[in-house]
């Protein structure tokens, strides 16, 4: 469908071809295609229940976790089948990083929140661990707020800490891809902002997926945005000619706010 | 007093005393001559008068904690400091307490061997259904399909319905011939592991109910979160689910081993009821030690109870020791609740 | 920065996943299997002794061949009396910590005491009754001995069913009753507890099971002994129930069926608790179609 034609000089990092989603009976997502570059941010947009933060899990696979889910098309990360292509849903998950709606730390310390992901994968020499959960914080840009205290509780955090706290959790892993599932929607304006400034920073090494129905903040954090009604992709192409020159009229009602 | 509501009821429309919503029960003084300021009068005193019964059925509940202490205290403690009218002499707490030797006929009255007889047919008992119970519940929560976790519903709601005495019958018609007889057992095979497996398959409802409902109200948040970063699925139940989940978890277990502690004829058909079995334990040197310990015939505080409380008199110094081990296993009772109290304590926290 | 290990999923994880995923299911077949073991395995003991004859005959005291009439009466008798007595209280109680007490430490001290009752062993609410009903009262073992402290088993259940289905209530329903110009009393009983009927009525079935299993309690309140008379409503007579007598057959061992009657008094229990087990389930289909 609408691929943005400008020259792209980074390669595609997930493609998707006429995918379809059902839940049980009940088709979800349909006929979409998209191509998602490496190092930029993806803004998905939409009215609620447009089938947005469904089509961000399909990448990773997690919505298999509790429920029974058919998806059809092709959806690749770097050309490999996600769900065809022999990959194992753990090693995809590693790669595909997510960060939820609501801030979901463990309840554990802020330090074993962060090497959780890497004790998983067998690293547990402490000295590598020590320089795993440092260089996580730094990049979440957390770490001068809880290097003193990071044997303390995370569920003791505020919220806007939380939600950095998992990015950090995310990223110690080391992704290739991070999903991020309306990350500021339970957010002040102040811990948004960070959160928002952290996205700018992480798109320098990362591929970035972030659902959000703060039409702003796509403006503000994305390169591409894509457009979702009910259940189909209706435009996608760069941010700036998303919010200046949409070529569909539904994507201006949208943004415009005359409907959604 | 239905009568009084029905007339009120009906009444209240027609006179357009109720009738607005923000005037709520109670009348406005235009009304006072109407017959509906009667009636809502008299409303408000059998309102009183509920408040009054529903009070005092909660208090008869409180008076009933504090009437069996009571009670029981008052011929447990008998034991240590006769009424008048009691036949028995005054025993001291440490030969009733701190002794082994349990021979009434003699005048020995040392209860150590039932205390120890409860804590080990228990203790065995939650060690086994602790963890299987615990799994169990995590199976239902976070792994059956649909079907199966409706099967496991019902096959715990069954097996909680069952009584204690058919329990009791199935070990003594069905397992105890089965171990008896064998390499585990020379004798008749009760004792410690016959009781503890009837008695850990009677509290696993218990432990996999609270359990399921603990898994259950984690938020999926955390399950999703540990899955996200490439936990399987066994990992996220081990290391975030079940640390997540455990002051409930914890709580299941205690209530589990309360009810342990307190079941009496199951165990009591299937234990062997031998007061001697610390002695016949040394003397027998026959099998191995741990074989011994599993399957001489023993006794616990509840088994001996029901074995020999009707054949004692009341006021006998032995009646007064049965009463002072049935009050220990109510403060035993007390203790385990006031736990579970403290654990949950712990999770808000 | 330092540089990323590189993280890949080891072999052993993979395999303690599909490792514990059969411990899991297998721990549940178990159960299963227990399950239908015990019920077979009392059943098909019980089948053969069970006829018309078993079931309608007076029961013997030295002889083969007697029958568990009498018991069987008791066992309902004092199901039906016990929940009489607990119903009132258990509603009330429940009643009151869902609507009164307000959230505090009331509420908080109730459910303590409710918590305490149910927690209680029935060997100690059996001491009990001896001590008060049984010889304080005079009553020996009777029927109203065994009545009274069986109630005890009762009540927590009752009141703890009844709050949580009181608690079920949607508020905008007792809120609507109230601005209809309703009193507290009148929300409780014409709102409130019609809503929460249901509920309360599987918990009271629930309970029947449970008191018609007991055994400890009636040892030593309602006697191993029943009358000879049939059937006997007095309340000053000894009340052996179903469960009372299997217990007393097997270990008293004077009669030379015992084992026989014994088997097939546990298959009668089982019986009567997998159907009162199946009418739960049926009446909760029943009424989840009719709000659907």
């Amino acid at each position: 469908m609408l691929i943005p034609t400008v020259p792209e000089t980074k390669p595609i990092k997930l493609s998707v071809r006429n995918m379809a989603f059902s839940y049980g009976q009940k088709k979800v997502l349909d006929g979409l295609s998209m191509d998602i570059h490496a190092e930029r941010v993806t803004a998905i947009i939409g009215p609620s229940g447009c089938g947005k933060s469904t089509f961000l899990k399909c990448f990773n696979r997690i919505h298999e976790v509790s429920s029974a889910v058919n998806v059809s098309g092709d959806m690749k990360i770097d050309g490999v089948d996600i769900y065809r292509g022999g990959i194992d849903e753990v090693d995809l998950r590693r790669r595909v990083g997510m960060v939820f709606q609501k801030p979901n730390p463990f309840p554990k310390s802020i330090y074993e929140n962060v090497a959780f992901g890497p004790r998983l994968f067998g690293v547990s020499d402490r000295t590598t661990l020590d320089g795993l959960v440092e260089d996580a914080l730094r990049k979440a840009a957390l770490w001068d707020e809880v290097k003193d205290r990071l044997k303390e509780s995370a569920t003791g955090m505020s919220g806007g800490q939380q939600q950095r706290l998992c990015i950090a959790r995310a990223l110690a892993v080391n992704p290739e891809v991070l999903l991020m599932d309306e990350p500021c929607s339970a957010l002040d304006p102040i811990a948004t902002a960070k959160i928002e400034d952290l996205i700018t920073e992480l798109k320098e090494s990362l591929t970035i997926v972030i659902v959000t129905h703060n039409m702003q903040q796509a403006a503000r954090v994305s390169d591409y945005t894509a457009f979702f009604w009910l259940g189909k992709l209706v435009e996608m192409d760069l941010t700036e000619r998303i919010f200046t020159t949409p070529r569909v009229q539904m994507t201006e009602d949208y943004i415009t706010g005359r409907f959604g | 007093m239905p009568d009084v509501l029905e007339t009120s009821l009906t009444a209240v429309p027609a006179n357009g005393v109720g009738g607005s919503l923000a005037d709520g029960p109670s009348a406005p003084p235009a009304a006072a001559e109407s017959p509906a300021f009667r009636h809502s009068r008299l409303r408000r005193l059998t309102d009183r008068w509920a408040h009054l019964a529903f009070l005092t059925c909660s208090l008869l509940v409180v008076g009933l904690i504090g009437g069996i202490l009571f009670f029981l205290a008052s011929r447990g403690l008998a034991a240590f400091w006769p009424a008048a009218g009691n036949t028995g002499r005054a025993l001291s707490l440490s030969e009733v307490f701190l002794s082994a030797d349990w021979s009434p006929s003699s005048d020995r009255f040392g209860i150590l061997p039932f205390i120890a007889g409860s804590l080990g047919v228990t203790g065995l008992a939650l060690l086994i259904a602790a963890p299987t119970g615990t799994l169990t519940a995590v199976f239902i929560a976070k792994m059956a399909p649909p079907w199966m976790r409706n099967l496991m519903r019902q096959v715990m709601d069954l097996l909680v319905g069952i009584p204690s005495v058919v329990y009791g019958i199935f070990g003594l018609t069905v397992v105890l011939p089965l171990v008896s007889h064998t390499w585990l057992a020379d004798a008749p095979a009760s004792g410690f592991a016959v009781s503890a497996v009837i008695l850990a398959v009677m509290i696993v409802p218990t432990i996999v109910s609270l359990s399921t409902d603990a898994f259950e109200s984690l938020p999926s948040s955390l399950d999703e979160g540990a899955q996200a970063l490439g936990s399987s699925r066994w990992q996220a139940i081990w290391h975030v689910l079940i640390p997540a989940a455990r002051p409930r978890l914890l709580t299941a277990a205690v209530l589990g081993l309360g009810r342990a502690i307190g079941e009496a004829m199951a165990v009591q058909m299937v234990i062997g009821n031998n007061p001697q079995w610390i002695a016949l334990m040394r003397e027998s040197t026959d099998r191995a030690p741990f074989l011994r310990a599993l399957f001489t015939p023993a006794a616990t505080l509840t088994t001996e109870l029901v074995q020999e409380l009707p054949n004692t008199a009341a006021g006998s110094t032995w009646n007064n020791v049965l009463f002072a081990m049935g009050l220990l296993l109510y403060l035993l009772t007390m203790v385990l609740i006031l736990a579970t109290r403290r654990l949950g304590r712990g999770k808000e926290a | 920065m330092r540089a990323m290990p590189v993280f890949r999923r080891s072999r052993s994880s993979k395999l303690v996943d599909r490792l514990m995923r059969g411990v899991l299911w297998s721990i549940a077949i178990l159960f299963v299997v227990v399950l239908i073991l015990f019920v077979g395995a009392i059943l098909k003991q019980g089948w053969p002794v069970l006829n018309l004859s078993f079931l309608t005959k007076m029961p013997e005291t030295l002889d083969a061949g007697g029958g568990i009439k009498p018991q069987i009466f008791n066992s309902i008798y004092l199901v039906v009396l016990s929940l009489g007595l607990s119903l009132p209280v258990g509603l009330g109680a429940g009643v009151y910590m869902a609507e009164y007490a307000g959230k505090g430490r009331t509420l908080n001290f109730l459910r303590l005491c409710i918590e305490t009752l149910a927690a209680t062993p029935s060997i100690v609410l059996a001491l009990f009754g001896m001590i008060v009903f049984v010889q304080a009262m005079g009553w020996s073992f009777s029927i109203r001995s065994g009545a009274l402290t069986l109630a005890l088993l009762n009540i927590p259940v009752i009141t703890r069913v009844t709050e949580v289905s009181l608690l079920g209530v949607p508020r905008e329903l007792k809120e609507a009753s109230y601005g209809l110009g309703a009193t507290k009393l009148q929300t409780i009983l014409k709102v409130a507890l019609p809503y929460a009927a249901t509920g309360i009525l599987t918990g009271l079935v629930l309970t029947a099971g449970r008191a018609f299993g007991e055994s400890a309690i009636l040892v030593f309140t309602a006697g191993t002994n029943a009358s000879a008379h049939f059937p006997d409503f007095r309340l000053t007579v000894p009340g052996e129930t179903l469960s009372v007598h299997l217990w007393y057959v097997t270990s008293d061992g004077t009669l030379p069926d015992a084992r026989e009657i014994a088997a097939g008094t546990a298959a009668v229990m089982i019986i009567v608790l997998l159907s009162l087990n199946l009418l739960v389930r049926l009446v909760d289909r029943i009424i989840r179609r009719r709000t659907r």
